[in-house]
C-alpha cells in the first residue's frame, strides 16, 4: 500500500483547494462526502472536525478515501482543475483518518444501547456501515458473515497493493468500537433463516447486503482445469494466503481476461507478485475498458502486456493443464446497447497465445443462491427493492450494496448502509410514536 | 552569472560594485562565511555586531523559530540571538582577512558598545581593522544586557551622544541602524544625524512573539520553558521596513544615504527599497531561508530590469517613488472606479461571492448553472478583495477599472 500524506502535503494541498462557494465536490460522492468541508478545516487547522466531519458522515471514510474512483466522483468537478488540476480529495481525507487514528482521536460516540436489535447480513461496506449507524443511534447491531473475518470485497477482494489489511483492519475497529457486533462464519442462506432471525431471535429489523460473489464464466467448450480461474477465487488467494499464491504464479504466464477493476488488480497482484509475463486480453479498444483510469494506468506502469482487440475463443487445455489461449483478433463496428462500439471478430486472424494460467475477470453478480431469500429478485439475482432505502416488500426487510446493484462501488455500498439505516430508525420510531433520533444526515440519494 | 549590466552604486562616496549587502547577523558571523558570499556576488557586508568582550555573549539555545503559513516555511523569522559571541580579536582579525582578499567589496563593521568608552574603543579598533564604514547597532530588540541595543535606539539623546562619540574617533563614515519599534523612525534619524551620522540603516527586527505552544504555553523559540518578546524578521516585516525607508527619503530635513533592510528576498524587493530611497540594501532572512545563491538572481533581476526600463545605473532609481508617496488627504476621492471581471477566464470558485458578501458590497450573486459570479455594477464598492481570492491571476481576471462620474458607494440602511 503506498504511503499516505504527512501533514505538510496535506496542507500543501489543502492550500491548493479554492474553497469554494456551492462547492462542486461535495455533488460528487454517492456516500454524502463533503470534501470542501473537511478541507477548510483543515486549512484552518481545525483537524479534529475536519476528521469528524468525514468519520460521522462515512464511518468507512478511511476506505473510500483509499479505494474510491474519486476522479469519477468528488474530483471529477472539482474547479481547481480549470486552473491545473483537481485536488486530491482523497489524499487528504485518507490523511486526516490516519491522523486521528495515530493521535487516538474518535470522533464517533455511540448512544447507550436502548434495546432496539437489527440483524444485519453480509459484513461487507454496506452492512458495516448500517450496523455503525443503528449502533450510533442506540440500536443493539449484529451482523452475521459468512467469511472468516469481516470486510466482505475490502478484504477478499481488493488487493494489498492498493490497501492493505492493516489498515482495513484498523478502519474495521472504529465500528467494532461503536458496538457493533460481527459474528464471523455464521452464513444466513434461506428465507427460513431471515424468519428465524425476526421471530425467534427477535430481532426488530433486518439488513441484507451479502454483495456480489457470483463470478460470470467464459462461455467456451474447453474450460475445466485447475489453472483457469475466476477473478475472484484467484485475489481472494493472493489476500488470504499471500505465499501460496506467489507459489503458483512466480515464473509463469498468466492470461488475465477483462477490461475493469477486478482484471487490473488480478493481473496487477500476479505481476507484483513474480509472474513472468501477464497479459490483459480484451476485445475492445482501450479507451472503452471500464477500469478506472488511474488503476489503468498503474496497470501499464506494473508492465502488464495489454493485448485489446483480441477476443478468446477457447482454452487449449492438455493433461488438465492449461497450455495456451485460443484468440481472435477483432474490430469495432456500431455501438451495441452498452453504448460502446461492438466487436465483431475478424475472421482469418486466429492465433494462439502461451500460458499457464487464466485469470476471468468478466463481471460480479449476486449468486444464484441469492434467490433462496425469499425476495423478488431480478434475472441477475440482484434483489429487487422498491425504494431508495432498500425496502424488499416483507416487512422490515431491506437490502442494499452489491447484492442490489450487482456489482458496483463501496461508496454506493456505504450510501446504501446509511440509508438503511435511516429508513429502519425511522419505522422502528414511527412504530413506538417517537422520532428517530437525527444522528445520521440524510444523505441526498446520489445513486 | 551571465553577463551583468553595471550595477554599482554610490553610497557614502564609495562606489559599490553593486548594493546588495549581507546585513549583520549569523549570515555574517565569520570571515569564511562572508569570502563564500562574496564569491556568490554580494557587493558587501555588514559583519556580525562586534562587541568589547567585557560581558560574555551567550547566545540562547535554541535561538530561532519559524513562522510558517498555510503550507509555506519561514513566512517570518523570530529569533532571540545576541551579538556576536566570538572575541573581539577573532572578529577583528576576519575584518582584515575580508579586507585583504576581497578589497573591491564594502566591508561594514556592525558594533555595539555597552559605554561611552567601549563605543569608543570599538570605532578605534574596527577601522584599524580596515572596515571601509561603522554601522552601529542601536536596534537589537533583545539584548540580555541592560541599556543597549533597541533601548538606545529608544532613548534619542543616548543615541546621539553614542553616534557623536564614535563620530569623534571616525575617520570612515558612521551609519546608524534603527529599530522599527518606536513611534515615527524620523525621530531617532533626526537625533542620529545631529549625532553626526552619515547614513541611516533600516529596520532591524520588529518586536514580536511568533507564537506560543498549545501544551508548554511557551513562546517561540522555547528557551527551556520560557521565550521573549525578540525579533522578526523575514517577509511579513517587508511592508514595515519600505515604510521606514520612505518616510526617512521622504524627509527632506534627514537627507542622508540610506540602506534598506527587511524581508529582502528578491530583486523585486530590492527595486522596491530602491525606488523608495534606498540606495544600499541589507538581507538577513533570505539567506537563513535560501542560501548566499539568492544573491545571483537579484543580481541578474535587477539587471534585466534596468533594460527592460531604459535606465543606464541603478542610481536613476533611487527614490523614483517617492512623488508619488503622499498622505491619504491628497487622494482624488472624485474619482470611482468598480472591479472588472474578465469573467471568460473565471474558473468558477465562487470565493469572490463569499468574500464581496461578508466582506465586500454585496454586488454578487451566484448563476448556480454556470458556476458565475453576476455583478450589479451599481452597487460595487471597488474595495477590491474579490480581486485578492480570485485564483485566476498573473495578469489578475479581476482588476480596478476607473468609472467616470460614478459617486462612491454607500450600502443601505436596514429596515
Ligand atoms: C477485485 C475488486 C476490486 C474492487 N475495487 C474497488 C475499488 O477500488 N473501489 C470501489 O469503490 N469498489 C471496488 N470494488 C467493489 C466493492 O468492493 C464493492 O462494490 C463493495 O464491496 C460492495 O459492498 P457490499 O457490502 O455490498 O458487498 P461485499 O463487499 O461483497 O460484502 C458482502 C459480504 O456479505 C458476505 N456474505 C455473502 N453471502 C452471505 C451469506 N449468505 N451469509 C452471510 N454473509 C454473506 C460476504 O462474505 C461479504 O463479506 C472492487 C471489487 C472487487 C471484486
Ligand atoms: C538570528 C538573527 C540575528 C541577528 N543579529 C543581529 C545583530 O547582531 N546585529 C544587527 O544589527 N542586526 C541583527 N539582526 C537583524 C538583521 O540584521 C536584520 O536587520 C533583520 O533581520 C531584518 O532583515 P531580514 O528581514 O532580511 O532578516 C539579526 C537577525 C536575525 C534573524
Ligand atoms: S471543488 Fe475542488 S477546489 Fe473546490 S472546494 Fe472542492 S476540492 Fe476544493
Ligand atoms: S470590489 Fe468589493 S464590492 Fe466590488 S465585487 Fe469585489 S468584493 Fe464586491
Ligand atoms: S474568484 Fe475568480 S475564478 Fe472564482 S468565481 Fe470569482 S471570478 Fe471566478
Amino acid at each position: 500500500m503506498e504511503k499516505g500524506f504527512t501533514m505538510d502535503q496535506a496542507m500543501q494541498e489543502a492550500a491548493r483547494c479554492l474553497l469554494c462557494h456551492d462547492a462542486p465536490c461535495a455533488c460528487g460522492c454517492p456516500a454524502g462526502t463533503e470534501p470542501d468541508r473537511f478541507i477548510r478545516k483543515l486549512r484552518l487547522r481545525n483537524l479534529k472536525c475536519a476528521a469528524r466531519v468525514i468519520k460521522e458522515n462515512n464511518v468507512l471514510g478511511g476506505v473510500c478515501a483509499v479505494v474510491c474512483p474519486t476522479c469519477t466522483l468528488c474530483a471529477q468537478g472539482c474547479t481547481a482543475a480549470g486552473l491545473d488540476r483537481p485536488i486530491r480529495i482523497g489524499e487528504i481525507q485518507r490523511f486526516l483518518v490516519e491522523w486521528a487514528w495515530q493521535t487516538g482521536f474518535s470522533p464517533l460516540r455511540a448512544l447507550p444501547p436502548d434495546g432496539r436489535r437489527i440483524a444485519i447480513i453480509g459484513a461487507g461496506p454496506a452492512g458495516l456501515t448500517c450496523a455503525a449507524e443503528l449502533a450510533r443511534a442506540g440500536c443493539k447491531a449484529v451482523v452475521f458473515e459468512r467469511q472468516p473475518e469481516p470486510g466482505g470485497m475490502l478484504r477478499y477482494g481488493i488487493p494489498a497493493h492498493r490497501m492493505s489489511v492493516e489498515f482495513l483492519g484498523r478502519e474495521l475497529r472504529d465500528v467494532t468500537d461503536l458496538g457493533v457486533e460481527i459474528r464471523c462464519g455464521t452464513p444466513m442462506e434461506t428465507s427460513a433463516d431471515i424468519d428465524r432471525l425476526l421471530a425467534e431471535e427477535k430481532f426488530d429489523a433486518l439488513f441484507l447486503a451479502t454483495g456480489a460473489w457470483g463470478s460470470l464464466a467464459l462461455d467456451v467448450p474447453h474450460r475445466d482445469s485447475e489453472d483457469v480461474y475466476d477473478a475472484l477465487s484467484f485475489l481472494m488467494l493472493a489476500k488470504t494466503a499471500p505465499d501460496g499464491f506467489a507459489a503458483r504464479v512466480k515464473g509463469k504466464v498468466v492470461a488475465v481476461i477483462g477490461g475493469g477493476d477486478s482484471a487490473m488488480d488480478a493481473a496487477v497482484a500476479a505481476r507484483r507478485s513474480g509472474a513472468l509475463d501477464v497479459y490483459l486480453l480484451y476485445r475492445r479498444s482501450f479507451s472503452e475498458m471500464p477500469g478506472d483510469p488511474v488503476e489503468k494506468q498503474q496497470a501499464i506502469a506494473a508492465g502488464i502486456h495489454f493485448v485489446i482487440l483480441s477476443q478468446p475463443t477457447d482454452y487449449v487445455i492438455e493433461n488438465g493443464r492449461l497450455a495456451g489461449i485460443k484468440l481472435v483478433r477483432t474490430r469495432l463496428d456500431a455501438p451495441d446497447a452498452s453504448g460502446r462500439r461492438r466487436p465483431v471478430r475478424m475472421a482469418g486472424t486466429e492465433h494462439e497465445l502461451q500460458a499457464d494460467l487464466a485469470v476471468e475477470a468478466l463481471g460480479l453478480q449476486p449468486p444464484p443462491a441469492a434467490d433462496a431469500f425469499g425476495l423478488p429478485t431480478d434475472a441477475q439475482h440482484r434483489i429487487v427493492v422498491r425504494d431508495a432505502a432498500g425496502n424488499t416488500g416483507r416487512s422490515m426487510v431491506l437490502a442494499g450494496g452489491d447484492a442490489v446493484r450487482g456489482s458496483s462501488i463501496v461508496a454506493r455500498a456505504v450510501h446504501d448502509g446509511k440509508m438503511a439505516a435511516r429508513s429502519i430508525l425511522e419505522e422502528l420510531a414511527r412504530r413506538t410514536g417517537g422520532t428517530a433520533p437525527a444522528v445520521i444526515d440524510a444523505p441526498a440519494d446520489r445513486r | 552569472m551571465g553577463k551583468l549590466n553595471d550595477l554599482s552604486i554610490e553610497f557614502c562616496g564609495l562606489t559599490l560594485e553593486n548594493p546588495v549587502l549581507l546585513s549583520s547577523s549569523p549570515v555574517s558571523n565569520t570571515g569564511e562565511m562572508v569570502g563564500r558570499a562574496f564569491d556568490a556576488g554580494f557587493g558587501g557586508v555588514v559583519y556580525k555586531t562586534i562587541g568589547k568582550g567585557a560581558f560574555e555573549i551567550i547566545h540562547p539555545a535554541p535561538r530561532m523559530a519559524g513562522y510558517d503559513y498555510e503550507g509555506k516555511k519561514l513566512v517570518g523569522l523570530q529569533n532571540v540571538e545576541q551579538i556576536s559571541d566570538r572575541p573581539m580579536e577573532d572578529n577583528l582579525k576576519d575584518l582584515r582577512y575580508l579586507k585583504k582578499n576581497w578589497p573591491k567589496k564594502l566591508v561594514i563593521a556592525s558594533i555595539m558598545g555597552f559605554s561611552r568608552d567601549e563605543w569608543r574603543e570599538l570605532a578605534i579598533a574596527t577601522q584599524d581593522s580596515g572596515a571601509d564604514m561603522l554601522e552601529l547597532n542601536f536596534s537589537c530588540p533583545h539584548m540580555a544586557i541592560e541599556g543597549s541595543g533597541m533601548k538606545v535606539g529608544q532613548a534619542f539623546g543616548l543615541l546621539k551622544e553614542y553616534t557623536e562619540i564614535v563620530k569623534r574617533h571616525a575617520t570612515i563614515p558612521v551609519m546608524a541602524k534603527m529599530t522599527p519599534n518606536i513611534t515615527d523612525i524620523n525621530e531617532p534619524a533626526m537625533f542620529a544625524k545631529q549625532g553626526g551620522a552619515d547614513a541611516i540603516a533600516a529596520i532591524n527586527t520588529v518586536s514580536g512573539l511568533v507564537g506560543i505552544g498549545l501544551d508548554d504555553f511557551a513562546p517561540r523559540p522555547n528557551v527551556f520553558g520560557v521565550g521573549a518578546a525578540s525579533g522578526y524578521s523575514g517577509p511579513a516585516v517587508k511592508p514595515i521596513g519600505l515604510r521606514c525607508i520612505a518616510q526617512m527619503a521622504g524627509n527632506p530635513a534627514l537627507g542622508l544615504p540610506l540602506s534598506g533592510i527587511g524581508g529582502i528576498e528578491t530583486w523585486v524587493d530590492v527595486v522596491e527599497f530602491l525606488l523608495c530611497g534606498a540606495s544600499t540594501v541589507q538581507i538577513t532572512t533570505g539567506v537563513i531561508h535560501y542560501g548566499y545563491r539568492i544573491v545571483e538572481d537579484i543580481l541578474e533581476g535587477l539587471s534585466d530590469y534596468l533594460d527592460e526600463k531604459g535606465f543606464t545605473s541603478l542610481g536613476q532609481i533611487v527614490g523614483k517613488a517617492l512623488p508619488r508617496i503622499v498622505t491619504p488627504d491628497r487622494f482624488d476621492h472624485a474619482r470611482q472606479g468598480i472591479a472588472s471581471y474578465d469573467l471568460d477566464r473565471c474558473v468558477g470558485c465562487g470565493q469572490c461571492r463569499i468574500v464581496c458578501h461578508d466582506a465586500g458590497g454585496q454586488c454578487l450573486s451566484w448563476d448556480k448553472d454556470r458556476r458565475r459570479p453576476v455583478m450589479d455594477e451599481t452597487k460595487c464598492l471597488a474595495c477590491m478583495i474579490c480581486s485578492f481570492v480570485c485564483p485566476v491571476a498573473h495578469p489578475p481576471m479581476i482588476a480596478f477599472k476607473e468609472v467616470s462620474n460614478k459617486p462612491a458607494v454607500r450600502p443601505p440602511a436596514m429596515g
